[in-house]
């Protein structure tokens, strides 16, 4: 039996993200959003989600991170210049600033979104057919869930199959090498659509919405960490962004 | 003495937090011979194609290929020599058209216009696709779909050939014509190994069988 953290009940853990996340939206300052980031990941490991591994995993893609702080600085220039190229302000303490809380706020988004993972796609259906929301919009988070991983392997296969026709792909040309990784596309978004078409008529053979009442096999209760959780979550996420107002 | 082209040794596979699926495997193929895999479902097969093609890492043991640790090796230098045929043919097309998904790797490897025009409508021919050259492969039914992930790997002309379940969802008159087609590459001296349950095709073609059970050979008869 799952305790503490990981035992906690999906709708305790979707009040716990959209806290995290609402701090992370709304708030400007980089020293506090390093700090809800901190608290994120450790809710996030405290709550038995594979965040370590996740980030082995995408760490080819983490340099995307440094460029959109870049990006952002070039495209919000303010303050002190710090790199200039033919008087164009490139890289600005202001816009520096800017990126980091940005690159930060993804951070949150993300690092949070991993303690939904830690509960499966079916407990989350019924947390929100709990909170009285409708079957198939709640379904259709779910649905959204598990595709994510689908798409990723779809993405992987491709990246073989290119591969496996004799193509190395830091060989090739740049401009080739955009022209491979367009091709990436098609194979996903046709999968996707085909997948969710099958999907639909497997759900209608089985009689979807033929009654508008369902019952459910696995009931969920809330237990007293999770009302503890819910509670203080809201509490210090509201106190905190009244202070940031204020202050 | 005839060196193997591809080279197991004392492999060793597992799935991530599973049970090994492979375990401590040694086996040597040749390119003058046709090898067909057989065993029951789960026995490993594809598992073994794919280490040997280099999709998978094997944790224990290596993988020798044309005298080279494929461990050194990147993916798309082993498909120079290697062409691999997934089980399901849909996971290896990714163009918006039939022509364009055999003709992929022969413009990036600087093939003339000429020469790949040729080679792709003598593949289209072959598989019985020009009628399809412009179809959007993800609307192909199974068995053209199985037909056009074949050409697309023949038409690169790979020393070795491994070919997962080839004969799935292709009728009589196909398996008889892809039949014919390996057997053509195989007095060519393509090298092949087939995984596959149907005993005509196999009979037809395999110089050699291994049988396959819980990740171990247990029968390799020639």
């Amino acid at each position: 039996m799952k305790t503490g953290l990981k035992g906690l009940d999906p709708r305790s853990k979707l009040v716990l993200v959209l806290c995290l996340s609402t701090l992370g939206v709304f708030i400007q300052d980089i020293g506090i959003l390093t700090a809800v980031l901190c608290v994120s990941i450790a809710l996030s490991t405290a709550s038995g989600s594979r965040l370590f591994v996740l980030i082995r995993k995408f760490r080819r893609i983490l340099w995307l991170f440094v460029a959109i702080a870049v990006i952002q600085s070039i495209f919000a220039p303010s303050g002190r210049v710090l790199v200039s190229l033919g008087g164009i302000k490139l890289i600005t303490a202001g816009g520096l600033y800017k990126g980091v809380a940005m690159v930060l706020r993804m951070s949150i988004v993300m690092v949070s979104a991993t303690i939904m993972a830690t509960s499966n796609s079916r407990e989350i259906v019924q947390g929100l057919v709990q909170w009285k929301v409708p079957y198939e919009i709640a379904f259709m988070v779910s649905v959204a869930i598990r595709f994510l991983p689908l798409l990723t392997d779809e993405i992987k296969n491709v990246v073989t199959a290119v591969q496996l026709r004799g193509i190395e792909l830091d060989r090739i040309p740049a401009r080739q090498r955009v022209k491979v990784y367009s091709y990436l596309i098609m194979p996903v978004v046709s999968g996707a659509v085909i997948k969710s078409r099958e999907l639909a008529t497997t759900m209608e053979t089985r009689a979807f919405r033929a009654y508008p009442k369902r019952t459910s096999y696995m009931v969920l209760t809330m237990q007293r960490i999770d009302y503890t959780v819910i509670i203080t979550s809201l509490i210090t996420s509201i106190l905190t962004l009244i202070l940031y107002i204020k202050c | 003495m005839i060196e193997p082209y591809i080279e197991l040794d004392d492999v060793s596979f597992a799935y991530e937090r599973c049970a090994p699926v492979i375990g401590g495997l040694s086996l040597k193929l040749y390119k003058e011979q046709f090898t067909a895999i057989t065993g029951p479902n789960g026995s490993g097969k594809t598992t073994l194609g794919k280490i040997m093609t280099g999709i998978l890492r094997p944790q224990k043991g290596c993988v020798i290929i044309c005298g080279r640790d494929s461990a050194g090796m990147k993916l798309g230098e082993i498909g120079q020599r290697i062409g691999y045929l997934f089980q399901n043919p849909g996971l290896q097309i990714f163009a918006p058209s039939v022509q364009e998904e055999i003709s992929f790797a022969l413009g990036l490897k600087g093939c003339s216009k000429e020469e790949i025009d040729s080679r792709v409508s003598r593949s289209l021919r072959d598989f019985d696709l020009t009628n399809l050259s412009d179809a959007f492969p993800f609307k192909l039914s199974r068995g053209e779909k199985q037909r056009l992930a074949i050409a697309a790997v023949l038409v690169n002309k790979p020393d070795f050939l491994i070919l997962d379940e080839p004969t799935t969802g292709l009728d009589m008159e196909r398996r008889r014509a892809l039949s014919d087609i390996l057997l053509g590459l195989k007095e060519k001296g393509i090298g092949m190994a087939v995984i596959s349950h149907d005993r005509v095709f196999i009979d037809r073609l395999a110089d050699r069988t291994i049988k396959m059970h819980g990740g171990e050979i247990v029968e390799d008869r020639t």
